[in-house]
């Protein structure tokens, strides 16, 4: 199938003959895999435009001009091969396939496209940097790949989805994701797990994959119409080939760590830090002095990993197939944090006949994730409870054998005490027990395919019929033990819940494709999508749970006090029906143009339908007669504009109506979304300006994108004494632009027999203004307002310490000073003179509303990445650089190490201020101050910290174990072996203060960005590895 | 000929392009929200709207979610008893309402605010609901006004507490301060938006008028419900003598309690909270259940509950009031209604700590027995008021302990009745209103300096003559005294913005 539609696409390289004086030169074109002749390659006389494409048997006829001597064969997936001409009228040429030059041909949306012949952006990231990679799941390694794909990796918690943005942030309050097409099926991307992260995307084994490609302007994306607002990933999965199977092994194994950690107090200098909280306010001492306990150490690991994957393929010149195992299991660095799966791929593709072909793309997987709390917030959270717990306490009292030897209070409410005289702030429990004894478990089955049938109805005219099925399988369950921690308070809970998802998608298309007269080159494309998808789920949840016992690894009938249920179903419907056409002309003027309309369930009926169209245009210079330079050998100039919709708006949002509540007089129904019948698309308008060349060994990709959001559907917040249900309507009402600049260049900057060096470098400057809004949209760190990025940094103004009594001091909003006087008995918010600094005779207004400000944007302005390929004879090595910087992050993981309860700080408490006159930037301590110290409730601009960063991704190193040895010593049985060891991000380079300027607590919100806040720090991945041919 | 044929063939692949989908996938609708146009389409729908008011009363907003009891499940008296001190917070939960530090963006005070305007918005949908369901049959006039009562209270309730929290009290300039905005519209579509935007706070005396208007309405269509947890008709007159009272209306809340003929004391203080569904006294509470109720970080007895007995133990009794000389060693509502641990002193007024089914009690007849005698007492007949003082305090005290008279009352009588209430209503956060509206009134300073926070670690520090650490006061003056309007409302809301309290 491939193939053929190779053939039609390349077609195009028609290139029309000069009449000169000259000669006939003919032959036939032949490949390993097709004997019999390769239609469609392109044959030219080398230093002229004169040329042609062979025919349907390979065979080709070309008329050389005098001055011609020598051929050039070109065709997309094989070795370019020049040959003289001499005095030969018959040239046979065997082409040999070239494994580099893979990406030539792109896949786009219902079809494929030669990269010579795209007018729209896209960008294509070849798996093999990643498939031996160590790694939860594949989107997180398409960090730094290419020019305008922004990938974070918010946290070190294993099924963490990291957040994929394409050309920048495109939504307000809808998705914001792209849509990620695998082998043509639009799969659901939805976190099913609903008590911890559990990535979806962590289901298909990265291994399985053959290549992606990121449509990222209007009018690569124009095609998949509305849902096409933040991009789309196309991925290919791999297929069979023609030949003899080839068996593949690989396995890797090694251990995850964490990349950094927190900087706490040890016990004796708590017992310090928290006795002065206290005397400062008059009260006495608790802290005593202990033991020093690191929890850090105590709760991470090196988490072990292991990854095998097996793969056959081959086939006959009408069947080829591919198939697959793979397993891997990656233990987090937190303890209890595992992640396993097991996966299966059977791809076949099959003539039926010359004109019909039939195939199918399955995968089956299985992954079970072995989760933990790190709510930020959450007493259990172990980023939250790892950095308060006492440090002057042991975390084992082998005597306490009721809560498994784990120190606590006698009575099982809190972490013990050890020598202190009172109990932990907020009688946090011990997280050596919770780790030990509580279940966050996901277990997902996801049956994730398709099967497809082609019809050559004429030799240029193509049916293609595909349906798609997405299914997923998602139980969770939840098991708080009854004796300490959360589940005390409900003397155990279980939660278990089925939470599926199913979705079809069928697609029928038409193609036609021809070249009229001699250089018309025609691609027409005409097809209908239908999908559903409904996702529902129900839980039970059970408390005051018989014995401990039952708590292991399944609800149990009869075992709980108090059983309650849950659950609630989403259908989503989708329609649409489309049309393109590509055209060219000698190869030069390269023209493109879309239609769709699509209908979609969430919107009103009067709104349903919606019409997108793109188009591109793009010249091809270094075609042109005038064109002529040795040193470009290749010059291209495009652009596009199209308008896409969002179909990520939710399931209903329109629809108004009344949900159960279950009120303590039993179930009733409660008014819970409020109408709006107007609700209707939202659209982008996206413009692209790019243009493409090669230099000697350098090829260049230049964009300019310029993305206009128009009627945002936006969850509006409404006021809150309106009492709107969730205080939001959703109404089309914002607008946002997203502007900026895309560079790629790649170059083989040394190519010898024994050493090469590849290089890829990209980068990315983005600019996002939110430009009409009703009201700013504020949320406890961040706003969004009109004229600025979405989701600033928003908050109080720090000033300082007062050097004379330790008091904070912040900037009012009409820019006088104030400070926090703390004094007991005394407190309150005084005036600042900094004439005379001592001076809290004035009282003064504390912060409020009328004092916060911006603090700095969120989104990087810039970022990129940079990758190394050397091969050096035997050994090869990558070395692969992210950047990215221009944002600000809210750093709330310190402001809450800097807390003055009775709990343990960051070590930066050291430098509290303690006596008049000492300069410092942390104020005196004063026990349960910590609102008006740290002006809660909003971002602090002492928190505020530039997110900069230059970050070494990957060092890969590897060893290929020389072929003719293999030969001898297992007589062919071997084909190749390769060693190989590598690190994921061994090093960064910042100013951040925090464990990681990636961190990101609000990974699912647009509104809420940049926030630091008990994040896991991220991991760091040591693996090494066999890569077995046979 | 071969043209022909092609384009037959065309067509039939156009066509089989359309035949294989299905067309109807964009038609769906939510199984999981019943449709505006059926919410009262028959009796069962509207007794659910009914309950499903008392589901916003019980487990409201908080942080965007439904969560913690706001505003009337639990936070409502957690609030209370943090402002007044009586209740002492030992942790991070409540501690911004113990020191006073509340802001615009605090948490507490904004999911009293969002909270209680979403019951109000639900009340107000029912109302009119009522209504349709009224001219469509669906129900009759007499189940009608019944339920419209019980919506009424509700509304005059929840904008009491607002008005508490939020603004100045009724006894200090009532036609100059600003009340809260009243809402008595149901803000169900777009349009209404726009209306409710206009709608600004007003002065405290035109919400007392409005809420007086719902009570009265109340009053007149309400039926008695049989149990405390509707709202009945005597809870509108109960009630009503609270807010007389903080009108200063003394005779209005003679008046009103002379109505209130089918409450009694009950025989013991326990008794309300031994049996809240079935008492003399509890007039009106909200139910909780072991399936609804405001979860583990809100309910009453997991937040006040003993420790050692399964309760977190978040907040503690004040050791300042467990040593005033008003509260009898043998007092039974020491004796029987306080548990302890080595770290101090609890309330048991709520024992469901692991089904944290406890009602949470919002208005109770012993409250109205102090309201009446706190009213004689104002118009001068002291010796009503300590007969009805001495109703309160005789059933806790033991046998043998002498009522009092007014020579055991060195302070004064209304100083006694004020005393009896802490000692009663401890724990279920009553006092605050009292502080506000004794402020307002010149006979309080504010809220009175509380034992610091945390600084109470152990059972040893609520011996008599232990020193405790005093912090926390605010006072009268303050701009503290009355919460903010929160950031949320003021940045959503151009009206409001310009109407946020003083100093904030």
């Amino acid at each position: 199938m491939k193939k053929s539609l190779l053939g039609f696409v390349l077609a195009v390289f028609t290139v029309c003959s000069v009449a000169a004086q000259s000669r006939t030169v003919s032959g036939t074109v032949t490949s390993a895999e097709e004997p019999e002749g390769v239609p469609g390659v392109n044959v030219r006389v080398k230093g002229t435009t004169v040329g042609t494409i062979t025919d349907i048997d390979g065979s080709y006829s070309i008329e050389v001009p005098e001055d011609g001597n020598t051929l050039v064969f070109s065709f997309v997936g094989f070795l370019t091969q020049e040959i003289g001409i001499g005095n030969q009228s018959t040239i046979d040429v065997l082409l040999e396939p070239d494994v580099k030059t893979l990406g030539e041909v792109v896949v786009v949306g219902y079809g494929t496209q030669e990269r010579r012949e795209l007018t729209g952006s896209v960008s294509s990231i070849d798996n093999r940097a990643i498939e031996n990679l160590v790694t939860p799941s594949f989107d997180q390694q398409l960090a730094g790949r290419a020019p305008g794909v922004n990938v974070t990796t918010p946290g070190g918690v294993l099924g963490q989805a990291p957040v994929i943005r394409i050309r920048g942030v495109n939504s307000i309050t809808s998705d914001a994701n792209p849509l990620i097409v695998i082998d043509g099926v639009p799969v659901v991307n939805a976190d099913r797990a609903a008590n911890f992260p559990s990535n979806p995307l962590a289901q298909i084994n990265p291994a399985d994959i053959e290549s992606f490609e990121v449509l990222k302007d209007g009018s690569a994306t124009a095609i998949f119409g509305s849902r096409a607002a933040n991009g789309v990933i196309l991925i290919t999965t791999k297929k069979g080939i023609e030949g003899r199977a080839q068996v593949d092994y690989n396995v890797s194994v090694g251990w995850n760590e964490e990349v950094d950690r927190f900087d706490l107090l040890n016990g004796d200098q708590f017992v310090t830090i928290a006795n002065e909280k206290r005397s400062n306010a008059g009260l006495g001492d608790l802290a005593q002095p202990g033991v020093n306990t690191d929890w850090q150490d105590y709760i991470f690991r090196k988490g072990l990993v292991t990854q095998h994957n097996l793969s056959i393929r081959g086939g006959s010149a009408d069947t080829k197939y591919f198939f697959s195992l793979g397993y891997t299991d990656q233990e987090g660095y937190i303890r209890a944090n595992e992640l396993t799966r097991y996966s299966l791929r059977a791809n076949v593709d099959h003539n039926v006949s010359n004109r019909v072909r039939i195939g199918t793309n399955m995968s089956f997987s299985f992954t079970e994730i072995e989760s933990l709390n790190n709510g930020e917030n959450s007493l259990s959270g172990a980023t939250y409870n790892v950095t308060r717990a006492f440090p002057n306490i042991e975390i084992k009292d082998p005597s306490n054998t009721f809560y498994d030897g784990f120190n606590t209070t006698p009575d099982g409410a809190a972490l013990g005490r050890g020598p202190n005289l009172g109990n932990i702030d907020n009688n946090i429990p011990n997280i050596g027990f919770v780790l030990a004894n509580n279940v966050f478990r996901g277990r997902t089955a996801r049956l994730l395919g398709n099967v497809f049938g082609e019809w050559d109805i004429f030799p240029d005219l193509t049916f293609r019929t595909q349906f798609g099925g997405d299914m997923t399988f998602a139980d969770e369950f939840l098991s708080w033990d009854a004796r300490h921690g959360d589940g005390r308070g409900n003397a155990g809970l279980m939660l278990q819940a089925y939470r599926p998802v199913y979705r079809w998608n069928q697609q029928n298309t038409l193609n036609y494709q021809a070249i009229l007269g001699e250089s018309h080159n025609l691609n027409v494309t005409v097809g209908a999508e239908f999908q559903y998808t409904n996702q529902h789920f129900y839980s039970a949840t059970g408390t005051q749970i018989a014995d401990v016992f039952f708590q292991q690894s399944n609800i149990v009938t009869g075992s709980a006090g108090v059983q309650q249920i849950g659950g609630g179903m989403d259908e989503q419907g989708f329609d649409s029906y489309f049309a393109r056409v590509n055209y060219s002309f000698d190869g030069r003027y390269l023209l493109s143009a879309s239609v769709r309309n699509d209908g979609i369930s969430a919107l009103p009926v009067d709104n349903r339908r919606g019409t997108f169209v793109g188009g591109s245009v793009g010249w091809r210079i270094s075609d042109e007669g005038f064109f002529n330079s040795a040193l470009i050998s290749d010059f291209k100039v495009r652009a596009s504009y199209a308008e896409v919709g969002n179909t990520e708006i939710g399931f209903f949002p329109y629809v108004g109506g009344f949900s159960a509540a279950l009120s303590g007089l039993g179930p009733g129904i409660g008014f819970n979304q409020i109408a709006n019948p107007n609700l209707q698309w939202e659209t982008s308008r996206k413009l692209n300006a790019g243009l493409d060349f090669t230099v000697g060994n350098v090829t260049v990709a230049a964009d300019y994108f310029r993305n206009d959001i128009r009627d945002l559907v936006l969850e509006r917040i409404t006021a809150s004494s309106f009492g709107v249900p969730q205080n939001r309507i959703f109404e089309n009402v914002g607008a946002m632009v997203n502007q900026g600049v895309e560079l790629r260049v790649m170059a083989g900057i040394i190519e010898r027999d024994n050493f090469s060096w590849n290089t890829d470098f990209n980068f990315t400057w983005l600019h996002n203004e939110v430009t009409n809004l009703i009201s700013p949209i504020t949320t406890t760190f961040n706003r969004t307002e009109v004229g600025g990025p979405i989701a600033q940094l928003y908050g109080y103004e720090w000033f300082g310490v007062n050097s004379a009594n330790g008091n904070p001091i912040y900037v009012k909003g009409d820019g006088s000073l104030v400070q926090y006087n703390l004094e007991q008995d005394n407190t309150g918010w005084r005036a600042y003179n900094e004439n005379n600094p001592g001076d809290i005779s004035q009282t003064a207004t504390g912060l409020g509303g009328g004092d916060l400000r911006i603090l700095g944007n969120t989104l990087p302005r810039w970022q990129g990445g940079w990758t190394n390929q050397f091969v050096i004879g035997n050994f090869d090595a990558e070395i692969f650089f992210r950047y990215s910087g221009g944002n600000y992050i809210m750093n709330e993981t310190r402001r809450g190490q800097l807390g003055m309860g009775f709990s343990n700080n960051n070590a930066e408490i050291l430098s509290r201020w303690t006596e008049s006159g000492q300069v410092t930037d942390v104020p005196k301590l004063y026990t349960g101050q910590d609102a008006n110290i740290w002006a809660a409730g909003a971002a602090n601009s002492r928190f505020v910290e530039k997110g900069d960063f230059l970050r070494i991704q990957n060092i890969v190193l590897g060893y290929r174990i020389p072929a003719d040895w293999l030969d001898q010593t297992f007589n062919g049985g071997i084909r190749s072996v390769r060693i190989f060891g590598q690190v994921q991000n061994p090093l960064i380079f910042t100013n951040y203060t925090g464990v990681d300027p990636e961190l990101n607590t609000f990974p699912g919100s647009q509104l809420q960005f940049g926030v630091d806040w008990n994040s896991a720090p991220i991991i760091r991945t040591w693996s090494f590895g066999l890569n077995v041919g046979f | 000929m071969k043209i022909i044929k092609q384009r037959n063939i065309l067509t039939a692949a156009i066509s089989a392009l359309l035949l294989f989908g299905s067309c109807d996938v964009t038609d769906q609708s939510p199984v999981t929200l019943v449709p505006e146009e059926e919410a009262f389409a028959d009796a069962g729908k509207v007794l659910g709207n009914i309950l499903g008011v008392y589901d916003a009363a019980q487990r409201g907003f908080y942080l965007g979610a439904p969560d913690r009891g706001y505003p009337f499940g639990a936070a409502s008296i957690q609030q209370g008893d943090m402002r007044s001190g009586d209740m002492y917070n030992d942790q991070l939960f409540y501690e911004i309402t113990y020191i006073g530090g509340w802001t615009p963006s605090t948490a507490n005070q904004e999911g009293m605010w969002i909270g209680t305007y979403r019951l109000i918005n639900r009340i107000n949908v029912v109302l009119e609901g009522l209504q349709t369901a009224l001219a469509n049959g669906v129900i009759d006039q007499e189940e009608h006004d019944s339920y419209r009562a019980e919506m009424l209270f509700l509304r005059a309730f929840s904008h009491w507490q607002l008005v508490t929290d939020f603004a100045r009290p009724y006894a200090d300039n009532p036609s100059g301060n600003l009340g809260v905005p009243y809402r008595d519209i149901p803000i169900s579509n777009t349009e209404r938006l726009d209306q409710a935007a206009d709608v600004g706070r007003g002065t405290v005396e035109e919400v007392y008028t409005r809420i007086l208007q719902d009570l009265d309405e109340a009053e007149q269509l309400g039926t008695e419900a049989g149990i405390p947890f509707r709202a009945s008709r005597s809870a509108a007159i109960a009630f009503k003598t609270r807010v007389k009272l903080h009108q200063l209306d003394w005779a209005g809340v003679l008046e009103e309690a002379a109505k209130l003929t089918n409450f009694e004391l009950a025989a013991t203080p326990m008794a309300p909270f031994d049996s809240p569904d079935g008492n003399p006294e509890s007039i009106f509470s909200l139910n909780n259940t072991a399936e609804s109720n405001p979860g583990v970080n809100g309910a009453l007895p997991a937040m006040y509950g003993n420790p050692a007995l399964g309760g977190r133990g978040l907040v503690k009794i004040s050791p300042l009031i467990w040593n005033e000389p008003f509260w009898l060693e043998e007092d039974l509502r020491r004796t029987e209604l306080t548990t302890s641990s080595p770290d101090g002193y609890y309330t048991g007024k709520y024992t469901g700590y692991i089904n944290r089914d406890d009602p949470a009690p919002l208005i109770r007849y012993a409250e109205v027995v102090l309201n009446t005698a706190e009213a004689h007492a104002r118009l001068g007949d002291e010796a009503t008021a300590l007969t009805l003082l001495n109703s309160v305090r005789d059933r806790s005290t033991p046998e043998g302990t002498p009522s009092y008279d007014a020579g055991a009352l060195p302070d004064g009588v209304i100083q006694g009745i004020w005393n009896e209430k802490r000692v009663e209503f401890l724990a279920e956060g009553l006092w605050w209103y009292d502080i506000h509206r004794l402020s307002g009134m010149g006979e309080l300073p504010g809220i009175p300096p509380k034992a610091a926070s945390r600084s109470i670690s152990s059972i040893e520090q609520y011996e008599p003559g232990a020193s405790i650490t005093l912090d926390h006061s605010v006072p009268y003056s303050s701009h503290l005294f009355v919460w903010p309007i929160p950031l949320q409302e003021i940045v959503n809301n151009p009206l409001l913005a310009g109407q946020q309290n003083p100093g904030y």
